[in-house]
């Protein structure tokens, strides 16, 4: 079991002729992923790895029953290409492309809320099911099957997070990047709950860093409502108030969002806390057994 | 971006909303002659980007027109926390009956437009939080796709205690800033203060406008003039989606990831002999040229004693980043310590790009144990 994906999964890729569209898409192909179609308006009737290309979602799922789509789409072009995936019915959208403007991404969460269809980004490295399913950009090799749900707001934290729990031989129910960005499309919360209800997750770690309210508001969360054993890290314990640290989202603004009241908060749910990023692992190691 | 007063001042006068009168100057001379046309007592105004003006000696009143130059002369000379202005901004001195707060974010978590409300003007909202949060009044507006009707606004704003023609003035000013903050891609909009004046007019005083960066290719104007205030490597770094923050430690740093660079810096800090030079974060988009420009931005850093290099190669070609990092330390026959990470899609390329070059390579997953080797390689203790 996992949560939003796994071998059945059938994904259609938008930006699939694009340069990383491709690129990942062959990577994705390789490792199992079940892509069944792919859209680029104006490529319609090519093919890439063997992949149709249609010019529209909407021909596309015509064509194919599809439950996931995966987008690599330019910035300026993300709010369309989102809705028009939302309108053609399918439920899990995952947005990769970064820089995308937050008045559009604001629109894009009231309209996935709207028609109940989530939306994963955007800026996210997507999701991954060890063994079974990669929708997005993560590095295969970094990942193993098990029973710990990560989800992270930094990619590339979730890497290495998942690296290092395999290293001592705990693998992943699944791997969800939230995104970057100031907003996000789908709130940590939604995910924790989606990892709460899973069977086969029995331990979930939380890769949150500074900026915004995510981690306070999924500390109530984990208070009133989790289940499950919740290890969780903060990154940018170093980070001075008012610079934005890369991410959209890391900046430490109005007192707002500083690693102190994550940690403080998270704490006063049970949460164990990693100090340090190599703590992760043995905090993770002692819940499970 | 965050605009200077005068330009969101500007671009709220377009919009219809009544600002004080008056103009930016650059030197003494035009600062006397738009007092003189305005011919009644007059503020100065430094034109900087950072809080706390007024406290630093930023904001000057002159009731007598002949000493405008003078004090306009001051003010352009004086730095506000280490920044020069970009010129003065000389305005009317308006009679302040009393002075109120409006302004537009957005909320984080639920990702929609919020709309602030304070019947305390003049002074920054989050002291007022702390000390009168009774007069803060916030609206969430609950579909961003649409616009908010007047009679939403006229609610609002009789909340804090308006009545008559100053309740529907201020709730049409209210409409207005929320139309700059949607068309102009706000992250914060905000009139501080928004005064009623002795004459029974209202006025915005202070403006705040910060644009969205990912969104300036819809504002051509603004994006030029934010292009036109950075040097071409920067240009070439932003087109790539990389970020660079000047930190003064003696650590460079240059990491995949924005998460990744801050638990790495967070990790630096545990040893008190080290600190980063810098924060980098390459974005997705690596190429050996990025990398080369990476490489040169960090060696710039005054008090560097070491490189860190920590990558992940999922969406990133990290091989073809090494060969940056390589051609950088052959042309410049570099041989400042570089410790470097790499892993994920074509990690051993990667490895031994680098390591021809003389880069210690960390081959385990886990940054704590490369950030042990670079304190062991500069004879450095953890606290």
């Amino acid at each position: 079991m996992s949560i939003l994906i796994d071998k059945n999964t059938k994904v259609l890729v938008q930006g699939i002729t694009g340069n990383i569209g491709t690129t990942q898409t062959r990577y994705m192909l390789k490792e199992g992923t079940n892509i069944v179609a792919g859209v680029t308006p104006g490529k319609g009737g090519l093919k890439v790895e063997d992949v149709p290309v249609f010019d529209t979602v909407g021909e596309a799922v015509n064509n194919f029953p599809i439950d996931v789509s995966l987008l690599f789409v330019p910035a300026r072009v993300a709010k369309d290409s989102v809705l028009e995936a939302i309108d053609a019915g399918i439920k899990t959208v995952v947005l990769i492309t970064e820089h995308t403007p937050v008045h559009d991404v604001m629109e894009m969460k009231a309209y996935a809320l709207q028609k109940n269809a989530i939306l994963i980004g955007p800026t996210t490295p997507g999701i991954i099911t060890p063994d079974e399913c990669k929708i997005g950009i993560l590095p295969t090799n970094m990942f193993c099957p098990g029973p710990v749900g990560i989800v992270s707001r930094s990619g590339t934290l979730a890497y290495e997070v998942a690296a290092n729990l395999c290293a001592i031989g705990i693998g992943q129910s699944s791997v969800v990047g939230m995104g970057a960005d100031r907003v996000a499309g789908t709130n940590l919360v939604d995910i924790l709950k989606l990892f709460n209800q899973d069977k086969d997750t029995k331990v979930v770690v939380i890769v949150g860093e500074v900026g915004g309210t995510q981690e306070e508001d999924a500390a109530e969360f984990i208070r009133e409502e989790m289940s499950k054993p919740v290890v969780a890290y903060i990154a940018g314990t170093s980070v001075p108030p008012g610079k934005r640290m890369g991410h959209a989202g890391a900046i430490i603004e109005g007192g707002k969002g500083s690693a102190k009241s994550k940690i403080e908060s998270l704490l006063a749910a049970d949460v164990k806390i990693a100090g340090r990023l190599y703590e992760i692992p043995s905090l993770v190691k002692e819940l499970i057994s | 971006m965050r605009l200077h007063e005068y330009e969101a001042k500007e671009i709220f006068s377009k919009y219809g909303i009544p600002t004080a009168q008056g103009g930016l100057a650059k030197t003494p001379e035009e600062a006397q002659e738009i007092a003189k046309n305005l011919a009644k007592p007059v503020v100065v105004k430094s034109q900087v980007l950072v809080g706390g003006r007024g406290k630093a000696g930023g904001i000057r009143m002159v009731e007598n027109l002949n000493e405008v130059g003078a004090i306009a002369e001051e003010v352009l000379k004086a730095e506000i926390k280490g920044y020069k202005p970009e010129g003065v901004l000389v305005s009317e001195k308006v009679n302040i009956k009393k002075e109120i707060y409006l302004g537009i974010t957005i909320d984080r978590t639920s990702g929609i437009p919020i709309i602030v409300i304070c019947s305390e003007g003049g002074v920054e909202i989050e002291k007022v939080a702390e000390h009168s949060p009774e007069k803060i009044f916030k609206f969430e507006v609950v579909d961003p796709q649409r616009d908010i009707y007047a009679y939403q606004l006229i609610s609002m704003v009789k909340k804090i205690g308006l009545t008559g023609k100053t309740l529907t003035e201020t709730s049409n000013i209210m409409a207005k800033l929320y139309k700059v903050f949607r068309e102009y891609d706000g992250l914060i909009a905000e009139i501080n203060p928004l005064v009623l004046t002795e004459e029974g007019k209202v006025l915005c005083v202070d403006a705040v406008l910060e644009i969205d960066d990912s969104a300036l290719f819809r504002h051509p104007e603004l994006n030029k003039r934010k292009l036109d205030a950075m040097s071409e490597r920067d240009k070439r770094l932003m087109k790539k989606g990389a970020t660079f923050v000047k930190l003064n430690g003696n650590i460079g740093l240059i990491c995949s990831g924005a998460g990744l660079a801050m638990a790495t810096m967070d990790m630096i800090s545990d040893y008190p002999a080290l600190s980063p030079a810098n924060f980098l974060e390459t974005g997705g988009g690596i190429t050996s040229d990025l990398m080369v420009d990476c490489m040169e931005l960090v060696l710039e850093q005054p008090k560097l004693e070491a490189i860190f290099i920590n990558l992940y190669g999922g969406i990133n070609p990290i091989h073809e980043g090494a060969k940056g990092v390589a051609k950088v330390i052959r042309e410049r026959k570099l041989n400042i310590p570089i410790v470097a990470k790499a892993l994920g899609n074509r990690q051993e390329e990667t490895w031994k790009t680098l390591e021809e070059v003389g880069v210690h390579i960390i081959k385990e997953s886990e940054t704590q144990k490369a950030v042990e080797f670079l304190a062991k390689l500069l004879g450095v203790k953890a606290k």
